[in-house]
């Protein structure tokens, strides 16, 4: 159907908070959500193993469902304490991205958008982690 | 014995800690920092002094003893209590949670402003200070606790507890996802 060979690009937002990771995928603008993940929880316990092999799994399905859409690359914002790309990876955030690179989808720019916790003070944002 | 009580703003750390103040120090940090202006730069965006966590924590040492020169003596406590709380050596991390959609309502109550209290509940749903928390000092040093339905007498008795050596670390113990 498509008339251009331009390619079409959406913004993949994924959350990585402790022990769960949640992935929407939507239009450029935000306003049209494509896919979303089902935000399945991951085993408490296996923290460290279960979550980003989950995020992962949720990745392939979700990037499936958005080439069928049409899309071919994605912008990222990962928002969560997994989301810290000066860190070491955090369950979910870095696996998600990986996942959705294997996936076939192009990855455009990574943000990180995670909120901070403030009252009137608050911590400095490269801490010494 | 350290125990810093660490938590997103609005979980109930001040109003908890005070109910300690007749058995044990309790320090307030974010009125430090403010004070005796421990910080190096204004966040204009969130109108909040940037912690500077070496000048803090030298302060703290000075103040009430470093960390783990008394690890279980139970009989000298120190609880330093503030969001900021777990950037700093201790010897038990108690982080109070609270969900993002009651917290929220309780900082919108205390006069806060809607992008403060946002913003907050935002953190509080993806366990910011939780996984910062572990990832510092490690799963077996944090005691998480649920305030949602507490009182605040309630939650001093929790902090005490963590204090007496009466509870068993813990974390990941609350979903908080879908309330972002
Ligand atoms: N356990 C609780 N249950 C209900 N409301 C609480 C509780 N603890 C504190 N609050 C209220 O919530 C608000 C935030 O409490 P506060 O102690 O200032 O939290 P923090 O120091 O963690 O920011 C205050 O208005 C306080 O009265
Ligand atoms: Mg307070």
């Amino acid at each position: 159907m498509s008339e251009t060979s331009e390619e079409t690009w959406g913004i993949a937002h994924v959350y990585a908070s402790f022990n769960n990771t949640l992935i929407t995928i939507t239009d450029q603008t935000g306003a049209e959500t494509i896919a979303k993940s089902s935000g399945g929880t991951v085993v408490k316990q296996n923290r460290d193993e279960a979550s980003p092999y989950a995020a992962m799994q949720m990745a392939e399905v979700v990037a499936e469902e958005v080439k069928a859409a049409g899309i071919d690359g994605v912008h990222v914002r990962v928002r969560g304490p997994g989301g810290n790309l000066n860190k070491s990876p955090g369950p979910g955030a870095q696996a998600t991205i990986r996942a959705l690179a294997r996936a076939g989808l192009e990855i455009g720019r990574i943000e990180d958008v995670t909120p901070i916790p403030h009252d009137g003070t608050r911590a400095p944002k490269n801490r010494r982690f | 014995m350290r125990v810093v009580v660490t938590g997103t703003p609005g979980t109930g750390k001040t109003s908890a800690t005070a109910l300690l103040e007749d058995e044990c120090t309790v320090a307030h940090l974010n009125d430090e920092v403010r004070d005796r202006e421990f910080w190096t730069e204004r966040d204009e965006e969130r109108d909040s002094l940037v912690v500077d966590v070496e000048k803090l924590e030298a302060w703290v040492d000075e103040e009430y003893g470093e960390a783990s020169d008394d690890a279980d003596d139970a009989d000298d406590v120190t609880i330093v209590e503030s969001h900021l709380a777990h950037l700093l050596p201790a010897d038990r991390v108690v982080v109070l949670r609270c969900r993002p959609d009651v917290l929220e309502s309780r900082l919108l109550d205390r006069g806060e402003n809607e992008a403060k209290a946002s913003e907050n509940r935002e953190s509080e749903a993806l366990d910011v200070i939780l996984a910062e928390a572990v990832e510092e000092h490690g799963v077996d040093s944090v005691y998480e606790v649920e305030t949602t339905e507490q009182s605040p007498e309630a939650v001093a008795d929790a902090i005490r507890a963590v204090v007496a050596g009466d509870r068993e670390p813990s974390a990941g113990t609350v979903d908080y996802l879908e309330y972002l």
